[in-house]
């Protein structure tokens, strides 16, 4: 959460996440490098150096890629998906590490600039054998140094979470790129199949899990309409403490939450990174954000002092037992009066 | 040559306006647009690769903010709907690569005497 920007916010759990990744790449930079055979003779400490980086890079972004659907599907991934930009900025240097010794071996014992040379030495763009793969690194690494420069908190709050958002779908573009440059690259080459199959299954995982996840998605209900006033649930499958996500005309989600026996709404998207408010659980009257741990009030829509982070909030009536909400969202931070649930039967989650 | 020297240009080009922005961005306008930023210093440092690399989208954003031109309620939506074309595209396009890759590939699946594809760039 901001108040003053600090260059990184870390906790234990961020130290800890970031240990097990830092000697993750340690590991598998050590096995490449050390324990796997060479099976082209051809190749130097340089170039090998390059592959074992460059295949690093591959295997961390999958992951990074694996974790989003991940977390969709199964709310127990979540804690891998809070640190995850700390994975995505070590991604793009050993992104650049691999490019750094691709620049400074292939391209830098020539009378022209490395870079001009970079772009100049194949220029076959008429053929899929041959094809200059390099431009597809080039994209993607571009790509990640975009996505790791504008990961701190500022850029979300500068840009707005849905601009940075579609800014950094740029990962998927980056990803595809990756493949590209890989399949076109060295796969051509590639004299131990065990990388080929070791790529296909990276990036069939990522497939099937962005796939699975968008189905999943497609698949949750939108609400009822009913004239102005837009039906959420009735009010007696609330649950203490947790929230129904409804889904309005124009396409914005809202979160009614039951807190004491009395409901309010606010937006879905949390101020920080649009994560989905609805999903967290409330305590001490703050919804926690499942994402990042943003707490917000409900009946205000406002983050706790000294935090000045805040979302919409929706007027809510009931009618008849059902749970309506107004589609026109009130300016963050605006307090509306909860409304209380007049019940016969007990709600769930309470005692009957 | 010609085009990948005057590319080379454009990406020095891009980096040197992009640090003029950054100057004066971080200097002036971060403490213009964010309270949070203001007596905040040692991050300002991170954010320059950032400025460097979006400094037209930075442009844009200090104006949007400065002028008041955008929409309270777009901050709060998400873009959800961009997520299915953006996983489907992106999958399609490693299939169809990948098939392409391998469907090239020389050596697979049995060992071919290699054939050279073009003369190669004048040098």
């Amino acid at each position: 959460m901001s108040v003053k920007y600090t260059p990184v916010q870390w906790n234990a759990n961020k130290w800890f996440y970031d240990a097990i990744m830092l000697a993750s790449v340690a590991a598998f930079l050590w096995v490449f490098l050390y324990l796997t055979p060479q099976f082209d003779p051809a190749t130097n400490p340089q170039i090998h150096n390059a592959r074992a980086f460059g295949a690093c890079a591959f295997v961390m972004l999958s992951v990074i890629l694996c974790i989003g659907p991940l977390a969709r599907l199964d709310r127990r991934f979540l804690p891998l998906l809070y640190n995850r930009r700390h994975f995505g900025v070590m991604t793009a240097f050993v992104a650049m590490t691999h490019a750094g010794y691709i620049l400074n071996w292939y391209f830098n014992f020539s009378s022209s600039d490395k870079y001009v040379g970079l772009l100049y030495a194949n220029s076959s763009f008429g053929q899929i054998a041959g094809f200059p793969f390099e431009i597809f690194g080039i994209f993607a690494l571009i790509c990640l140094l975009v996505l790791a420069a504008t990961s701190h908190d500022f850029w979300l709050k500068f840009l707005t979470p849905p601009v940075w958002k579609r800014l950094h779908y740029l990962i998927y573009a980056a990803y595809f790129a990756v493949a590209a440059h890989i399949s076109l690259g060295i796969l051509q080459d590639q004299q131990n199949h065990i990388f080929t199959v070791l790529f296909m299954l990276g990036a069939g995982a990522v497939i099937v899990l962005h796939i699975a996840a968008w189905l999943a998605e497609r698949r949750a209900p939108a609400a009822a309409k009913d004239g102005a006033w837009h039906e959420v649930a009735h009010s007696s499958d609330f649950k203490e403490g947790f929230a129904k996500i409804a889904t309005l005309p124009n396409g914005d989600r809202v979160a009614v939450f039951l807190m004491e026996g009395k409901l309010s709404a606010i937006a879905n998207a949390c101020a920080h990174q649009n994560g989905p408010l609805g999903e967290g659980k409330i305590i001490d009257c703050l919804v926690t954000c499942p994402w990042h741990g943003f707490q917000y009030d409900v009946r205000s829509g406002r983050s706790p002092a000294p935090f000045t982070e805040k979302v919409p909030t929706y007027r809510i009536r009931l009618e008849n037992g059902m749970v309506e909400v107004h589609p026109d969202a009130n300016p963050p931070g605006t307090y509306v009066e909860p409304v209380e649930i007049v019940s016969q039967a007990p709600l769930m989650g309470e005692p009957a | 040559m010609d085009t990948a020297q005057a590319l080379v240009m454009l990406m020095q080009g891009w980096g040197i306006i992009g640090a003029l922005v950054a100057a004066v961005f971080l200097v002036i306008g971060i403490d213009r647009i964010d309270e949070d930023a203001q007596g905040a210093y040692i991050f300002r440092p991170l954010l320059i690769p950032g400025v460097l690399l979006i400094w037209p989208l930075v442009l844009w954003r200090w104006w949007q903010i400065e002028s008041d031109a955008a929409a309270w309620a777009a901050r709060y939506r998400p873009v959800r709907a961009s997520y299915g074309p953006a996983v489907v595209l992106m999958s399609l396009g490693i299939i169809v690569i990948v098939i392409a890759g391998l469907s090239v590939r020389q050596s697979w699946p049995d060992e071919i005497a290699p054939v050279q594809l073009s003369a190669g760039a004048d040098q």
